[in-house]
């Protein structure tokens, strides 16, 4: 059960810094800040979005057949973990909620594994789609007889520029999880301060609702057609 | 107001309808449904979408502040979409 709360002395300030009138300002205060930068997200994100949406109009049998030359069991398997990985977080956050230090850091731990595991899936991937020739700028081939093979080369492109942002996205999260890890272990948190912890459950998740439709927009469309 | 904590069964349903979701939207993307092929890959999506949005990163749960905040970037970005599919829809190539 909940371990022992422990507030290293000269830390308490940490609970509730003194330019904030009570510790419920504080935590509101830190939820808009990182909702108000997941919405710049959203936007930055939303641009290339917006990008897919209009080439895909314009090439609508070429983003299928792009699409055709995903693997789609690693994508889906990549899905489960990153759904997994958003899972372990949440847990993460309840268990610093709850002032469980040891739950906390071996819930962080878990949920860098799995970001790395799909970090390799991703890259096995990219190599895989670079032996075919499928990297446009770096080495790129049409198929013979590929109808719209600029199409084509155009999924391609935002292929790689928006899962790339997306992989660039997950490096970053690893990255704060290692720091939360070792703040965890010098004793940083406790069931009044854990914010950082539970901001980063809001980025990661961002992460994971941004994969959900990446995988929906490059992996699925080309499935319907048999290959 | 007060910091929300989530049941871990709560969780714990989330993942699992998650999960579902995901294997339902791979299935049917194997169907020919013409052009519903990208309307029900983007519907799961966005129901994915919501539900970690609402229960992980704790979205139904927080204050009034965080759900204008949220909800003045999706709109942002729906206003972002029509106005250009109103352009790039009702051109004659």
């Amino acid at each position: 059960m909940a371990e022992t709360i422990q507030i290293l002395p000269g830390r308490e300030a940490l609970a509730h810094r003194h330019h904030f009138a009570t510790p419920e300002q504080q935590r509101e205060t830190v939820m808009a800040g990182m909702w108000i930068f997941l919405a710049t997200e959203i936007m930055m994100f939303g641009g290339l979005f917006m990008a897919y949406a209009v080439y895909r109009l314009g090439h609508p049998r070429a983003f299928e057949l792009g699409s055709a030359d995903m693997n789609v069991v690693l994508g889906s398997i990549n899905t489960a973990l990153l759904i997994t990985s958003s899972f372990t977080m949440a847990l993460a956050a309840h268990a610093a909620q709850e002032g469980r230090l040891r739950g906390l850091a071996w819930l962080l731990i878990a949920t860098i594994v799995i970001g790395a595991v799909f970090l390799g899936i991703k890259f096995s991937e990219y190599y895989a789609h670079f032996r075919e020739h499928r990297a446009p700028g770096v080495w790129y081939e049409s198929k013979p007889n590929e109808p719209d093979p600029g199409g084509v080369e155009m999924f391609f492109v935002l292929y790689y520029i928006m899962t790339g942002l997306h992989a660039i996205h997950m490096l970053i999260g690893i990255g704060i999880m290692a720091v939360l890890w070792l703040m965890t272990l010098a004793g940083r948190f406790s069931r009044v301060y854990h914010s950082p912890v539970v901001v980063s459950t809001l980025y990661w998740g961002f992460v994971d609702i941004v994969w959900m439709f990446l995988f929906a927009l490059f992996y699925l469309p080309g499935l319907h057609q048999g290959r | 107001m007060a910091e929300p904590v989530i049941r871990r069964k709560t969780y714990a349903l989330v993942y699992i309808a998650m999960l579902a979701l995901t294997l339902a939207t791979t299935l049917l993307a194997f169907l020919n449904m013409g052009p519903f092929n990208s309307v029900v890959a983007l519907v799961i999506a966005v129901i994915q979408a919501a539900l970690i949005a609402g229960v992980f990163m704790h979205a139904l749960y927080e204050s009034a502040l965080v759900r204008i905040i949220l909800t003045g970037s999706v709109l942002w970005f729906l206003i972002l979409i029509t106005l250009t599919m109103t352009d790039y829809l009702t051109r004659s190539h």
